[in-house]
């Protein structure tokens, strides 16, 4: 079984909980970190590692994001290739974009993500509150 | 240009390939598949330049109005800081400027506080004051106190004096609190303020009159040394920064046991400022919660004034201290005093 990932947010970059066991996986919070490698690196590695051993299980994607900055969203592109892949290779994924109602920018940022993904599921929530 | 027309030449390039396609152009259909997959690669990685292009540019926006947002934040921060700079300006007239620099470079709390110290204070008084601005109309009457009051206390000030509080026409400062030279100095400082303040008196004389006092204003000053509780006194809502003790008491009985224009001096006062301050002993003076009758002393001028006056000599040096006064011994006396002296040096 693969150990859970668990990275506090701080203001630079996001929370990361992936619960591997209960195939549940979440990023949230704000993304704009000095050095986006260095962050989603270790990130990546962790999500290879399940989904290379999820065969034909279901897993949900959490992405709860506020803010962005340009390398955050190319490795957000990465996580959602990966997922889509686990997908096309017989996995049930389901990736909810949740956002705040105010903020159209990430609302149609999810939306284009979502217009991207063809074998994994894709929800688009407005954030609680 | 739109967002559209940026990326004319992308679009061209994909529907030329798309075209290239639909028309079986690939004889090689292993070639086909490669250019469709090349051609999706491509399209993804267009939606992606355009996608974080739109992102940043956004982002952007946002930055800006945070940064517009900033500076009207700051400007509305200046605007309050000035109003209650003129505040705190206005309302540090109602405090001493030590009191008011203590307070707020947060030397000293704003609350119900106090401690015990020997400090010097003065009391002084207009004497008749009300008889003698009897007759003045009201605007005149404010006039004539608002300047008495402003010409002493930028006495007491320059002379490093804190004042407690106007109580009419009668000033009460002390020395010592919030800051203090040391107990002697402070009582130095404190009689050459009462000195300086009477030598301004009587240069204002002309002008009060000119003003419409019948009678010129004069004084009475009474200065004493002692143990005192300083501090914050009132309620949370209202306090007074002051001194209480039974040497301010006896400082203000002195003062209306002085001399007009006179300064009545406490004889630890006395004792602090003697090198300095020529003074002559009264009649001890007796006074409510003192049990013996109390010592005072008047003063008779700053040495240094009595000096070029040729009212004193005097000389004073490292382990030498010669004091004549003129007013008190004859010159003559003083000569056969010296040449005793100087003959018993001589053996």
């Amino acid at each position: 079984m693969i150990e859970k990932l668990d990275i506090e947010a701080t203001p630079r970059t996001p929370a990361v909980a992936f619960d591997f066991a209960n195939h549940h996986l979440k990023i949230s919070g704000e993304s704009y970190p000095e050095d986006v490698t260095e962050f989603y690196g270790p990130v990546f590695i962790a999500l290879d590692n399940y989904l290379k051993k999820i065969g034909k299980n279901k897993c949900r994607f959490d992405f709860e994001l506020i803010y962005l900055n340009s390398s955050s969203a190319k490795a957000i592109m990465m996580v959602m290739d990966k997922l889509e892949d686990a997908a096309k290779n017989g996995a049930t994924v389901e990736v909810y974009w949740y956002y705040d109602h105010e903020d159209d920018t990430m609302q149609e940022l999810g939306e284009e993500f979502g217009e991207d993904l063809e074998s994994a599921k894709f929800h688009l929530e407005k954030m609680a509150g | 240009m739109s967002t559209d027309d940026l990326f004319a030449a992308e679009e061209q390039v994909i529907a030329a390939a798309q075209e290239l396609l639909e028309n079986g152009r690939f004889h090689d259909k292993a070639d086909g598949t490669l250019y469709a997959d090349l051609l999706k690669d491509y399209q993804k990685l267009f939606r992606t330049t355009r996608r974080l292009m739109r992102l940043s540019d956004r982002n952007e926006q946002q930055l800006n109005a945070l940064t517009q947002e900033q500076r009207l934040a700051n400007e509305i921060i200046a605007t309050k800081n000035k109003e209650l700079e003129a505040l705190s300006k206005k309302l540090s007239k109602y405090l001493s400027p030590q009191i008011y620099h203590s307070i707020f470079t947060g030397a000293q709390n704003v609350e119900i506080d106090s401690n015990r110290k020997k400090l010097t204070i003065f009391f002084s008084d207009v004497i008749n004051f009300t008889e003698t601005t009897d007759k003045l109309e009201s605007e005149d009457l404010t006039n004539l106190l608002n300047r008495y009051l402003t010409e002493m206390s930028n006495i007491a000030l320059e002379h490093g004096a804190t004042i407690d509080k106007y109580i009419g026409d009668a000033i009460m400062v002390f020395f010592g609190d919030p800051e203090s030279k040391g107990v002697k100095e402070d009582a130095r400082d404190c009689v050459r303020m009462a000195v300086a303040m009477l030598r301004r008196m009587r240069e204002l004389h002309a002008e009060w009159q000119e003003l419409g006092a019948e009678k010129p204003f004069h004084l009475r000053i009474g200065i004493n040394t002692g143990y005192v509780t300083v501090g914050n006194f009132g309620s949370e809502d209202r306090m007074d920064y002051t001194i209480i003790g039974s040497a301010v008491n006896l400082t203000a009985r002195l003062q209306s046991y002085a001399n007009i224009d006179g300064i009545l001096l406490g004889h630890e006062t006395y004792s602090l400022v003697k090198d300095e301050i020529a003074a002559e002993e009264q009649e001890p003076i007796k006074v409510k919660g003192f049990a013996e009758p109390v010592r005072c002393y008047k003063v008779l001028g700053l040495y240094d004034d009595l000096a070029d006056e040729g009212m004193v000599i005097r000389e004073e040096t490292d382990g030498f201290k010669f004091l004549l006064d003129l007013q008190k011994r004859e010159r003559s006396e003083a000569i056969a005093a010296l040449e005793a002296i100087i003959a018993r040096l001589r053996e």
